[in-house]
């Protein structure tokens, strides 16, 4: 299996340099949807990372597939709220904010 | 179950009761694993946020780094040796079973390389771009152990919540509605003998006359 990174040319540059092949670069929220839909049925992608900005800028429908994909996993990096699907689920799960 | 559905029935009544008992001890065996799965939660929750941390750290340092090498070489440089970048990391999936819960174990071949085994020649490039790629490296050794944990932690949260939710309905609905009708038939019965004792004296008040 692989990992697969979807972004900004900024973003997705240095995941290049550290050989990940699959690398889909995207300049607008259109875009972004479309690769991110196919990466979610590609069976090779074990892992998924994307940048926080990115992931809350798309439609609530794919931001929920997202959250709850388990293959890939998907895995948001930067931006403020990169932990808070988790701490939402927490919340919802155990009735406790334990990611604090 | 309606009240007004059963038959009040000697033997409705015993089928009653070992449904109830049933009942119970399902909720109980419910109770104990939605107990042990909030341990094995609270036990990779530290772990897991630490990951965290440390993947935030990583990404804030391997974005430096790029911006760096960036602004050293250009942008167009760091991104024509990115693409000279070859053998893409491995990941394999294997999984373990907790309280019925499968969840993933996540190893990785090929994230860590040595200078030659990037791809990107030595001499057209510079020390920057090295540091980059190390600390793009080990980023991606920090995504996959992040991954690991974060699946481990929705899957353990999904089967917590829905255990929870059998649980409440046993302990809320099932239960107590069962021990309702239970009670309904009781009185239907208790009721019905009194009206036959009443019957019987009667009979035999009038056999009397």
């Amino acid at each position: 299996m692989e990992l697969a990174v979807i972004g900004k040319s900024e973003f997705v540059t240095g995941f290049r340099l550290a050989g990940i092949s699959k690398v889909y670069e995207t300049t607008d929220i259109k875009a972004t949807e479309s690769v991110i839909k196919s990466v979610l049925e590609d069976r090779s992608v074990g892992i998924l990372v994307m940048h926080n900005d990115d992931i809350s800028n798309l439609p609530e429908l794919l931001r929920k597939n997202l959250n709850e994909s388990v293959q890939p996993t998907v895995v948001a990096l930067g931006g403020s709220g990169a932990g808070s699907n988790l701490r939402d689920k927490i919340k919802q799960a155990v009735g406790v904010d334990l990611w604090k | 179950m309606a009240q007004q559905d059963v038959k009040p029935t000697r033997s409705e009544l015993i089928n009653l009761k070992k449904k109830i008992k049933l009942s119970e001890s399902g909720h109980k065996l419910l109770k104990m694993k939605r107990d042990g799965l909030i341990l094995e939660f609270f036990k990779i929750l530290n772990e897991a946020r630490n990951v965290r941390t440390e993947l935030d750290a990583a990404f804030a340092k391997s974005t430096e780094k790029i911006n760096l090498a960036s602004a050293v070489n250009g942008m167009v440089a760091v991104r024509s040796t990115a693409f000279t970048a070859k053998e893409s990391p491995e990941i394999q999936l294997s999984g373990h079973n907790i309280m019925g819960v499968v969840v993933p174990k996540i190893s990785s071949t090929g994230v860590r390389k040595s200078l030659y085994e990037r791809g990107y020649g030595i001499i057209g490039t510079n020390s920057y771009i090295d540091e980059t790629a190390d600390a793009y490296e080990d980023l991606v050794e920090k995504i996959i152990t992040a991954a690991e944990l974060e699946t481990t932690m929705k899957r353990l949260l999904d089967e917590i919540e829905k255990t929870k939710r059998r649980v409440n309905a046993l302990e809320f609905k099932v239960i107590p509605e069962l021990i309702a009708t239970m009670k309904f038939i009781r009185f239907a019965l208790e009721e019905m003998e009194r009206e036959n004792t009443f019957r019987l004296k009667r009979v035999k008040a009038r056999m009397r006359d």
